[in-house]
């Protein structure tokens, strides 16, 4: 049996403290964030802001529009996140970016931002991968060591277990996102989008009684989601959807709402542990951490949890403040990588949409 | 057509139906990625008539217990459990006719979401390869001194206990796997912790490779579908063996020949397939 492997981390401590400003703007929330590490090895956030562009309901966000958001509340956000932190530019070690993936015209607005900054106050850029953002915060907030992790937001469902400096994804959807999947339904069914239409669909949920069929459909490590999304609207045309409530008392064999979000979630989730699992007996891991949007989302954060002690092991989760898209993991992978001599030179900070969990070289990590 | 007891019952207390009983006497073995296993004796079942199992052998078995996940409905639960079982029990059966090498199926029931097949004496591929992740810990920013170097597992000799090179490990992989396809059977989970060397009786024998779990598979003649089957494989080994790069190209050798004339239009469909994984949007 391989034993207990210890390998040495290439992670030096710092010599001093190093401060790294954090920019995201991947998708519909423009964050900045300031992390410090110190060279006791303690890691410090100074500040976390975020401004959410949000859309009335029944309607997503478009890149023009979004660009927009971000470029009116950039200033104020990043002055937010320094008067917080009670530091100046200056201080600063790097200013770290999404280089992708996400939507390109919002990425490509706050990338701006970051050069603009980078060039005013003569500080290095780093460029960072967002989905590398969610795990390595994800590992600093919950102390996890090796998870498997499942990373799941609007425009990704992952899983994915780090080795040999690369964090491999074993499966991932095959066709729409869960949060999209999600976001998509709340759209269907008219829920706000305020704070957010994932957040709505859980508290629908927690009212709904009545498990209807969907289709299951995981594929080893994989899983497909755009015929559950088909199906649970087809739902809403059934003779039975009461979108208002029943009619009357005698009115019972009915569908609200409630019951689809209740069931959109029972079946999605389980799939999603389902494959998380397999990953864990795959590669022999006893540790989960849940990263991104819908990682908030405290139904699938229990369901995890009661698979992981059926297993022997342990769910790690973050809050709303981590969870959701925000500056302080782009600045703590960037100051990670930052501090192992990594830099993005400004001819080469352009923005990839398309940007693979894969494609990242790991340094930082044995 | 194979043989075996399936069992029914409506009494669902603890213990007292056979499988409950087969199962507390059973070794807990480990738990895979959807059941726990243990290895149990079982005898063959009592020809009507005959009270006594004399001159019978009592044979080792694998007991996959799909037992009641709690994170999930029940309704959801009991319908997934009962559908996996009778469909590994008729993939197997599948298979065997097929003449690809899987363990036969000894007991079914499908209440107590219980599989019974005959025991493999051997080890995963996964296993024999060294891949994944198993107990590994990093340790960060200590001195140099008192710290061994990262020992970094040789499998190089648990290959040579089975007579075999990694490279016609390989290519029975590849092979296995067209067989089954052949027979319009799609696996649903190929990893290389879903295949098992059998330890070979004698010194001078080569061993046999057994496709093991077939819980998600189906049957399809789908170019699509088994072109899938391949590309999740190929994922596998990519991401649980990712310094054994030529391994899975190996594979796909032994595949191609047992596969014959049909390997054209897989393979073709392979590439399109990889592609689409690559095209994916990846928005964050
Ligand atoms: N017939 C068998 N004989 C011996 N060991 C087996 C047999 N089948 C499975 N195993 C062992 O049990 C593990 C889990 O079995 P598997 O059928 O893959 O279940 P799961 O669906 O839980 O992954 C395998 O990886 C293998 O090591
Ligand atoms: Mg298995």
């Amino acid at each position: 049996m391989p034993g207990k492997i210890r390998k040495r981390s290439p992670l030096k401590a710092p010599e001093r403290p190093y401060i790294a400003l954090g920019l995201e703007g991947s998708a519909n929330k423009l964050g900045a964030g300031i992390i410090k590490h110190s060279p006791d090895g303690s890691t410090e956030v100074l500040s976390n802001v975020r401004h959410t562009y949000i859309t009335p309901p029944g309607e997503g966000f478009l890149p023009r529009d979004t660009a927009q958001h971000h470029r009116a509340w950039a200033l104020t956000v990043i002055n937010d996140a320094l008067k917080t932190a009670e530091i100046s530019l200056h201080d600063i070690d790097c200013i770290c970016f999404t280089k992708g993936p996400g939507m390109g015209a919002p990425l490509t607005s706050v990338a701006l931002v970051a050069r603009t900054l980078s060039l005013l106050y003569n500080k290095p850029l780093v460029g960072v991968n967002h989905c590398v953002g969610h795990i390595e915060m994800g590992r600093q907030i919950t102390g996890a060591k090796n998870p498997v992790v499942l990373y799941v937001s609007g425009g990704n469902t992952q899983v994915i277990a780090y080795s040999q400096q690369c964090y491999r994804i074993f499966g991932e959807t095959l066709d729409i996102a869960v949060g999209n999947c999600l976001d998509r339904f709340a759209r269907v069914i008219n829920l706000s989008n305020d704070p957010s239409p994932g957040y709505n669909i859980e508290q629908e949920a927690k009212k709904g009684k009545r498990l209807l069929t969907l289709p299951y459909a995981t594929k080893g490590m994989d899983v497909s989601l755009s015929g559950i999304l088909t199906s649970v609207e087809a739902y809403t045309q059934d003779k039975r959807f009461r979108p208002d409530g029943p009619r009357n008392e005698a009115d019972t064999d009915i569908i609200t709402p409630q019951d689809l979000c209740f069931s959109l979630q029972e079946t999605v989730f389980a799939m999603l542990v389902e494959i998380t699992e397999r990953a864990m007996a795959h590669i022999g891991s006893k540790e989960v951490l849940i990263v991104g949007g819908v990682g908030c989302n405290e139904r699938l954060q229990e369901m995890m949890g009661v698979m992981a002690t059926e297993r022997g092991g342990q769910v790690f989760a973050t809050d709303e403040r981590f969870c959701i898209d925000n500056g302080i993991m782009i600045a703590q992978a960037g100051l990670l990588s930052y501090r192992m001599g990594f830099e993005t030179p400004l001819a080469k900070s352009q923005c990839t949409q398309r940007f693979r969990t894969d494609q990242v070289h790991v340094a930082w990590r044995a | 057509m194979t043989l075996y007891p399936v069992l029914y019952h409506s009494n669902m207390s603890e213990f007292n139906t056979p499988t409950q009983r087969i199962i507390a006497a059973a070794t807990l073995i480990s738990q895979g990625a959807e059941a726990k296993v243990y290895k149990a004796e079982l005898h063959p079942p009592a020809i009507s008539g005959s009270t006594s199992d004399e001159g019978y052998e009592s044979e080792p078995v694998l007991i996959k217990h799909r037992f009641n996940k709690q994170y999930r409905h029940p309704t959801l639960d009991a319908s997934l459990t009962k559908s996996r079982v009778a469909g590994e029990a008729r993939a197997i059966n599948k298979c065997l006719r097929a003449g690809v090498n899987v363990p036969g199926v000894r007991m079914v029931d499908l209440q107590e979401g219980v599989l019974g097949i005959q025991w493999i004496d051997g080890q995963s591929i996964r296993f024999l390869l060294g891949g994944g992740a198993e107990g590994e810990e990093e340790v960060e920013e200590v001195d140099d001194d008192g710290f061994e170097e990262d020992a970094t597992e040789s499998n190089e000799d648990s290959l040579k206990e089975y007579n075999i090179t990694q490279d016609d490990t390989m290519q029975l992989i590849g092979k296995e796997i067209a067989k089954m396809h052949k027979a319009d059977i799609i696996h649903g989970d190929l990893t290389t912790s879903n295949m098992m060397l059998r330890r070979p009786s004698a010194s001078d024998q080569v061993p046999e490779l057994v496709l093991i779990d077939f819980g998600l598979s189906y049957t399809s003649s789908l170019v699509e579908d088994k072109a899938v089957d391949l590309y999740v494989l190929e994922r596998a080994f990519a991401s649980t063996h990712p310094a054994s790069e030529s391994l899975f190209g190996t594979v796909m050798k032994a595949y191609e020949k047992e596969a014959g004339k049909e390997w054209k239009t897989i393979g073709r469909r392979l590439d399109d397939v990889r592609l689409r994984g690559r095209k994916r949007s990846m928005i964050g």
